[in-house]
C-alpha cells in the first residue's frame, strides 16, 4: 500500500473506518457514543410538528419582542384612540364603520370598538407585555420549585416535612382573593396618592405573586420522584463513589426529571398568560391604556355579537401560540425520552 | 354601564317637575326612524308633576289596556335589594321592589306616557296644609290592611317617621326628621326613637278621625312630596321587629315576600288583604314575582335578547341595556319592540376638589379640556344622553341651558383653550390626580381622559379607587383627589335638592355630598334666600342665575351628561314601562300577556 500522492480526504476516510479515535466520535455512525443532548437534538430535529411548532413560539417572542419597531414601521401606536379622534371610524354606537371590525388599508386588524384603538399594534404591544410576565414567571416558578423540590426530596427528613407544610399551605391559600386583598397595600406603601402607579411594579408584583404561589405544585410533583429515585441503585453507586449531594442533584437526579419539568413549564406559560389576564380583570393586573392580550380576549369576548373580528385576532393568536407551545413541549419531552414516545 | 351610587341614592320622591320621559317611549320605539339608530327619549317635557285630587287618590288604578290577571313576571339583576326595611330605603334600586311591598302616605300616579301626578296612597288625598305650611294634616283611607290582615291604622304611619330615630337606622332620608325638629342636621339629639315608649310632639294622631297631623318646625310648602318617600313608609308598631325587619318586613302593598335568600332570588306573592279598592297607584296584574340576583348586565342583557324559556316573561329590575348591545338592541326592529327608555332625572358630573385645585383658571381649563364626546362615546354613544353644560337638570323647575364654555360646540374638548388658560395661570404642566371607581366602563374612560388632559398640558395622575367604597373615599375632606367622578340627582322637585347638598358651605364635611369643598358665602347667602321663595317658578329662575353664576365664578364641577337608558323585557310582558322616579322598569304596571 503506496499511494504515491495521496488525496488528503482518503486517508481521513480511511483512518474514520479503521481507528475512531474518540475527537472523531461525533460523526453521524457513532450512535452509541454522543452525548444524549445531541441525541436529543438529533431526535427532535426530525419531529416535524415540534419543529414547526418552534418556529411558531419563536416568532411569537420575536413579534412581541419587536413589537415597537413593526409599530414604528407600521406607522401607529396603540394609545392612540384613531377612532375618537378621526370622525367616520366608529359609527354612533361606537362600532367600526367598515366591514370586517374596521379592517381597511391603515388598519390591518381593523379597530377596537369603543375606543378606537389600532388592533394591529395592540395585539403585538399585548402579546409583549403578557408573554414577558407570563415567561418570567413560569421561569421563576419552574426554577423555584425544581430546586425546592428535588432538595427536599432528597433531604427527606424534617427539611422534607417543613416544606411539605409550606407547600400545604399555599396550596390551599386562595391566591386572587390575596392578590386583590394585597394589591391595595402594595399601593398604599410603594405609591404615593401624588403619582402614577408605575407600570414596572404591576408588572413586578405580579410575577411575583404569580412565582410564590405557583412553585408549590411542581415542588410537590419532583419532590415524589425524587423520593422514588433516590433509593435506585445509579443513586447508591453515586454516593458509594463518594458523589457530593450537589452533584447528584443536579448529575444523576434531574437528567431524570425533564421530564415532568418541560410538561410542567409548558403548562404554566399559557396559563399563566390567562391568570394575568384575569387578575387585570379583576383590577388588579396591567390596566388600560397598557395594552396586555388577555384583557383584550377579554374585552373581545363583550362584543363578539356586534364585532367578531375584534375577538377574531387576539383569540386566533392566542389558540396558536397555546397549541404551538404545548406541542412543542411535546416534541422536547419526546426527544429527551424516547422511551416515552407515544 | 353602571350606575353610580349616588345616582340610586337618589330621588326616592323626585322627579316632579317634568319628568324625564317622552311619551312615544311607552310604546317602545321612542325618537328615530329605522334608519337612525339614534332612537331614545329626547325631550324633557317640562311638564310639572301635578298634585292630584281626591278623585285622583281614589282606587282602583286606571286599568292598563289588554292587560289581566295571573301568571308570574321573572325579574333579574345584578345584585339583591340592599336593604327592605323602608326606613332604610334610600337608593333607588331599593324603592323599584319598596313600590310593591310598602305604602308611603303618598305616591306617584304615572300614566302609560310617563306623565305624573302625586296622589294619596294610604292617605285619602296629599293632605291639606294650614299654618302657612307648617302644618300638614293627612287623613287615612278606609280598609288598609297588613298582610296579617291587622288594620293599618294612623299609628302604624307615625311608626313610619319615629323610627327614622331608631339607632340602627342610618340610611335612610332625613327630610321629614329635620323639619319636625327644626334642628338641621342635630336632628337626631330632639328625641330617643320609638322604642323607648316615647311618640314625638310635633306628630299627633286621631285614631278615630283617621287623622295625622304633622307640626313643622319650618314652613314646607312641599311636604307631600317629603312623604311619599320610602323612607317614611308605613310600618306597623305591632310587628315591627327592629333590625330584623330589614330581612322580613311587612308588607301592605299588593305583594308580600314568601321567600328571600340573600344576594340569590326572591319570590314575591299576592298579599291578599291588599285591596285595590284603596290604592289608585298600582296595577298589580301578575299573580307574583320571582327575581334572579347575581345575573351580570351583559349576561342579563343576552337573556333577555335571546328570549327563551322563563325569560319571555322577564325584565331586568333596574339594569339597563349595557353600551356593548345597545348597537344590537335599537337596530333590531324585533328587540327594539322589546324595550322602553328613558332620561334619568340626575346629573352626572366630576367634582373638582377646589382646597386642591385653587385656581380658577385650573379649574375652568379643566372643563375646557374636557373630553365629554369621547366620554359619552364609550357610554354608548348619543343615545346615551345630552352633554351637560350646568349644575341643574333639565328635569329641574327653572332649568336654564347655558354653554359657558363651549362645550357643546366642541364636545371633544379644546386642548388649546385650556392650554391658554394654563399658561395664564402659570401652571404648566400640573398635576391632576384623577379618581374613579374601579369598573369597566370608566376604565374606558380614563383612557381618554388621560389623553385629553396630556394633550392640554396637565400631568395627569390616575387613580382607580375600588368601587364599593368610592364615595365612602372621594367624601373624605381630606383626600388627595383633585377632579372625582360622580353624580347627583335630586331628591326634590326642586333646584334646592341638587344646589344644597353640593355647595353649600355648611354642607362639608367627611361623608358629606359637598365633594367639591366648595364655600363661598355669597352661594351660601344664596341658598338662604332661594330656599324660602314660596313661588317655584320665581324659585326656578333664582336657582337657574346661581347655577350659572357657580360655574361662571367657581367652576367647581365639569358637567358631563344627562343620561338616557334603555330597557329590555321579555316578549310576553305587557305595560312593561319606565320608571321617572327610580329609572327603573315600574314593576307594578307589568302583566303577563296571553
Amino acid at each position: 500500500m503506496t499511494p504515491p500522492t495521496p488525496s488528503p480526504a482518503a486517508p481521513l476516510e480511511v483512518t474514520d473506518e479503521d481507528s475512531a479515535t474518540p475527537a472523531k466520535s461525533s460523526a453521524p455512525k457513532g450512535n452509541e457514543s454522543r452525548s444524549p443532548g445531541r441525541l436529543a437534538w438529533s431526535r427532535f430535529k426530525r419531529d416535524r410538528t415540534g419543529v414547526i411548532s418552534a418556529y411558531v413560539v419563536v416568532l411569537f417572542f420575536v413579534l412581541g419582542i419587536a413589537a415597537p419597531l413593526i409599530a414604528k414601521l407600521y406607522g401607529k401606536d396603540p394609545y392612540t384612540t384613531y377612532g375618537m379622534n378621526t370622525p367616520g371610524l366608529l359609527n354612533e354606537f361606537n362600532f367600526p364603520v367598515k366591514p370586517n371590525g374596521g379592517i381597511s388599508s391603515d388598519f390591518w386588524f381593523g379597530i377596537e370598538p369603543q375606543l378606537g384603538r389600532d388592533v394591529f399594534t395592540f395585539l403585538f404591544y399585548g402579546i409583549r407585555n403578557s408573554l414577558l410576565i407570563a415567561a418570567a414567571a413560569a421561569l421563576l416558578t419552574t426554577l423555584l420549585g425544581v430546586v425546592v423540590g428535588i432538595t427536599a426530596g432528597y433531604l427527606g427528613g424534617k427539611t422534607d416535612y417543613l416544606v411539605g407544610r409550606v407547600i400545604d399551605i399555599l396550596l390551599a391559600f386562595p391566591q386572587t382573593l390575596f392578590f386583590i386583598a394585597f394589591w391595595p397595600v402594595v399601593l398604599a406603601i410603594f405609591v404615593s396618592p401624588e403619582e402614577n402607579t408605575p407600570v414596572w411594579l404591576t408588572v413586578t408584583s405580579l410575577i411575583l405573586v404569580m412565582t410564590a404561589f405557583g412553585w408549590a405544585s411542581i415542588a410537590r410533583l419532583l419532590r415524589g420522584e425524587v423520593l422514588a429515585l433516590r433509593e435506585r441503585e445509579f443513586v447508591e453507586a453515586a454516593k458509594v463513589t463518594g458523589a457530593s449531594p450537589a452533584r447528584i442533584i443536579f448529575k444523576e437526579l434531574l437528567p431524570n426529571l425533564w421530564t415532568p419539568i418541560l410538561i410542567q413549564a409548558t403548562l404554566l406559560l399559557p396559563t399563566y398568560v390567562t391568570t394575568e389576564a384575569a387578575l387585570a380583570f379583576l383590577g388588579v393586573g396591567l390596566q388600560d391604556p397598557t395594552p396586555d392580550w388577555g384583557v383584550m380576549i377579554q374585552n373581545g369576548a363583550k362584543y363578539y355579537q356586534d364585532d367578531i373580528t375584534f375577538m377574531l385576532f387576539p383569540g386566533l393568536s392566542m389558540v396558536i401560540f397555546v397549541v404551538a407551545f404545548n406541542l412543542l413541549g411535546d416534541s422536547v419531552r419526546d426527544a429527551l425520552d424516547p422511551k416515552t414516545k407515544r | 354601564m353602571s350606575l353610580s351610587r349616588r345616582n340610586f341614592v337618589i330621588a326616592t320622591t323626585v322627579a316632579a317637575a317634568g319628568s324625564t320621559l317622552l311619551s312615544a317611549c311607552s310604546s317602545g320605539n321612542a325618537g328615530g326612524g329605522n334608519g337612525t339608530p339614534n332612537a331614545g327619549a329626547t325631550e324633557y317635557t317640562g311638564a310639572k308633576v301635578t298634585v292630584g285630587s281626591k278623585a285622583d287618590s281614589t282606587g282602583p288604578a286606571p286599568e292598563i289596556p289588554g292587560a289581566k290577571k295571573g301568571g308570574t313576571i321573572y325579574g333579574i339583576a345584578p345584585d339583591d335589594f340592599s336593604h327592605l326595611d323602608p326606613q332604610r330605603i334610600y337608593f333607588a334600586y331599593n324603592s323599584t321592589v319598596a313600590l310593591l311591598l310598602h305604602r308611603s302616605l303618598t305616591g306617584y300616579k304615572i300614566d302609560s306616557s310617563g306623565k305624573q301626578k302625586l296622589v294619596g296612597d294610604l292617605a285619602t288625598d296629599t293632605g291639606t296644609a294650614s299654618n302657612g305650611n307648617k302644618t300638614w294634616t293627612f287623613t287615612l283611607k278606609d280598609g288598609l290592611k297588613w298582610e296579617d290582615g291587622s288594620e293599618l291604622t294612623v299609628d302604624d304611619v307615625r311608626h313610619g317617621f319615629e323610627r327614622a330615630w331608631a339607632p340602627f337606622i342610618t340610611e335612610g332620608a332625613t327630610y321629614a326628621q329635620a323639619a319636625l325638629t327644626g334642628k338641621g342636621g342635630k336632628w337626631r339629639d330632639a328625641y330617643p326613637g320609638p322604642y323607648g315608649g316615647k311618640h314625638l310632639d310635633s306628630i299627633v294622631t286621631d285614631k278615630a278621625k283617621k287623622t295625622i297631623t304633622f307640626n313643622l318646625a319650618e314652613p314646607k310648602p312641599d311636604f307631600n312630596f317629603t312623604v311619599a318617600m320610602h323612607s317614611y313608609a308605613a310600618v306597623p308598631v305591632k310587628l315591627d321587629t327592629k333590625e330584623k325587619y330589614d330581612k322580613q318586613p311587612v308588607a301592605c302593598g299588593p305583594y308580600k315576600i314568601k321567600a328571600h335568600t340573600t344576594d340569590k332570588s326572591m319570590v314575591l306573592v299576592r298579599n291578599k288583604y291588599w285591596d285595590p279598592a284603596t290604592d289608585s297607584i298600582r296595577n298589580a296584574y301578575p299573580d307574583g314575582f320571582e327575581f334572579d340576583f347575581g345575573v351580570e348586565t351583559l349576561a342579563g342583557t343576552d337573556r333577555l335578547i335571546a328570549d327563551q324559556g322563563n325569560d319571555q316573561y322577564a325584565v331586568s329590575i333596574y339594569k339597563g341595556v349595557p353600551a356593548e348591545r345597545i348597537q344590537k338592541v335599537l337596530t333590531d326592529p324585533q328587540l327594539k319592540k322589546r324595550s322602553f327608555n328613558g332620561l334619568l332625572t340626575g346629573s352626572y358630573y366630576y367634582w373638582i376638589n377646589t382646597k386642591r385645585v385653587t385656581d380658577l383658571k385650573v379649574r375652568q381649563a379643566l372643563i375646557h379640556a374636557w373630553p365629554l364626546q369621547q366620554i359619552r362615546q364609550i357610554y354608548g354613544g348619543p343615545s346615551a344622553g345630552d352633554f351637560a353644560t350646568s349644575i341643574l337638570s333639565p328635569d329641574i323647575i327653572g332649568y336654564e341651558k347655558y354653554d359657558l364654555y363651549g362645550k357643546l360646540t366642541k364636545p371633544q374638548g379644546d386642548p388649546d383653550k385650556a392650554k391658554a388658560l394654563l399658561k395664564e395661570a402659570g401652571k404648566e404642566g400640573m398635576k391632576i390626580v384623577y379618581a374613579f371607581p374601579q369598573d369597566p366602563t370608566y376604565l374606558k374612560t380614563k383612557v381618554v381622559i388621560e389623553n385629553a388632559l396630556k394633550a392640554a398640558g396637565f400631568t395627569p395622575i390616575i387613580k382607580p379607587v375600588d368601587s364599593t367604597s368610592y364615595y365612602d373615599q372621594i367624601q373624605q375632606i381630606n383626600n388627595s383627589f383633585d377632579v372625582m367622578w360622580g353624580g347627583w340627582s335630586p331628591d326634590w322637585p326642586t333646584a334646592f335638592t341638587m344646589i344644597q347638598p353640593l355647595f353649600d358651605g355648611g354642607a362639608i364635611g367627611n361623608g358629606q355630598n359637598n365633594v367639591s369643598q366648595t364655600n363661598i358665602s355669597w352661594i351660601n347667602d344664596a341658598i338662604k334666600k332661594n330656599a324660602v321663595i314660596s313661588d317655584q317658578q320665581e324659585a326656578g329662575k333664582a336657582w337657574a342665575a346661581l347655577d350659572k353664576r357657580i360655574m361662571q365664578e367657581v367652576a367647581p364641577i365639569i358637567p358631563e351628561t344627562f343620561q338616557r337608558r334603555f330597557y329590555l323585557f321579555g316578549s310576553k310582558v305587557g305595560g312593561a314601562q319606565f320608571d321617572p322616579n327610580f329609572s327603573a322598569t315600574l314593576l307594578y304596571k307589568t302583566f303577563v300577556k296571553a
